[in-house]
């Protein structure tokens, strides 16, 4: 899409709050490795719902 | 389940999309998941064309993940929204003409039962507010009174959308809609009551803000239907195309209905309170 979202990985705690709030399937997802979220870009349509319910301010969207 | 269906002859495994390789080695058939597990495993909606913020894809994902058996579970629906992200998913879903969902699952049901005696075959309605209370308000009703062992579960935009914006039975008394330019005259009807008196032995009223209880909600209504009769889940799943809030609103406007129009609400049989509490 034009518009995607982005995560900050020093702001991440991995708390999954964004992952309960996307519309899109498989477009976010919980990397156990690094405990963070992780976006799959092609497939975000931007919407920034995840931006709203983030308190960490982690996330963010700007065209890609 | 046997995941034989599923799992490709070698001399196939090339030639198949990645999407379909993910989910058969990370899919949701050999645990149980849920929605508090979203993100770790690959769902099976796959992408589709809902407009961005959509309430109602959210509502379809995270009743998607919390089925309790997805390879066993057949899902019926009818014009609407609803049916853009049903259709691009990995489990048996039937299509119907528009407001003959209660009636088609019904026949489905009676069928799968006789067919597989000993397996649970989980029929689950998922449709619009505009398929369930108006069009198909009769055959949803009639599905309850004969006790059939279905789950319904709408998803209430509050308006039809998928058509560009008529007014619903659900929609709120004054809503102007695009093609309501005067707004609606009555009041929501009263569906979620409804199903208390006419045989409906667990219902659960929720909003896509609060994904958790939507993924307990649809759990429990789903293995209640197993043992005990119809269930029905009403979730509220805004829509920021048809209500023309900005799409980073949908859980906002969500959070703020939970106070009002929305709140939390189940009931339940004694007997059915006394199984979901030895679950
Ligand atoms: C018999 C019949 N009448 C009318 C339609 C046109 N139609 C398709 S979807 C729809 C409205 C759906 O509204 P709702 O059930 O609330 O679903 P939403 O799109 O809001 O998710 C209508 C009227 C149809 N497909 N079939
Ligand atoms: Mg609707």
């Amino acid at each position: 899409m034009y518009v995607a979202a982005k995560v900050e990985v020093e702001k991440c705690t991995g708390c999954k709050l964004c992952i309960l709030s996307c519309p899109e399937p498989n477009v976010l997802r919980y990397l156990p490795e690094t405990k963070q979220v992780a976006v799959n870009q092609q497939r975000c349509k931007g919407c920034g719902l995840c931006v709203t319910v983030c308190s960490k301010d982690a996330l963010t969207v700007s065209s890609i | 389940m046997s995941t034989k269906i599923i799992t490709p002859v070698d001399e196939f495994a090339d030639f198949l999309p990645q999407e379909y390789k993910e989910l058969v080695a990370r899919g949701p058939y050999r645990e149980r998941r849920s929605v508090e597990d979203l993100g770790t495993f690959k769902e099976i909606i796959e992408e589709h064309p809902h407009c961005a913020g959509c309430g109602v894809s959210l509502g379809i994902r995270l009743l998607a993940a919390a089925l309790p058996s997805p390879e066993d579970t057949l899902i019926v629906g009818t014009p609407g929204c609803s049916f853009f992200g049903l259709v691009q998913a990995a489990l048996n879903y039937s299509n119907t003409a528009f407001g003959n969902q209660n009636a088609v699952a019904t026949g489905l049901k009676r069928m799968l039962q006789i067919r597989f005696p000993h397996v649970h075959k989980d029929v689950v309605v998922v449709a619009g507010d505009g398929g369930i209370a108006d069009i198909g308000l009769d055959l949803t009703l009639h599905s309850w009174f004969r006790r059939e062992k279905i789950t319904t579960i709408m998803l209430d935009n509050e308006v039809y959308a998928n058509t560009g914006g008529q007014e619903s039975g659900m929609s709120r008394q004054g809503q102007v809609l695009n093609m309501a330019p005067q707004g609606k005259r009555f009041s929501k009807i009263p569906v979620f009551e409804m199903a208390k008196v006419s045989g409906c032995v667990y219902g659960a009223r929720v909003t896509v803000a609060s994904p958790r209880k939507v993924g307990r909600a649809v759990r429990n209504a789903i293995l209640v239907a197993r043992e005990f009769g119809p269930t029905y889940v009403q979730i509220f799943t805004p829509c920021p195309t048809n209500m023309k809030f900005p799409p980073n609103q949908t859980l906002k406007v969500a959070k703020e209905a939970e106070k009002d129009h929305y709140t939390y609400e189940e009931f339940m049989s004694a007997e059915v309170a006394a199984y979901l509490a030895r679950l």
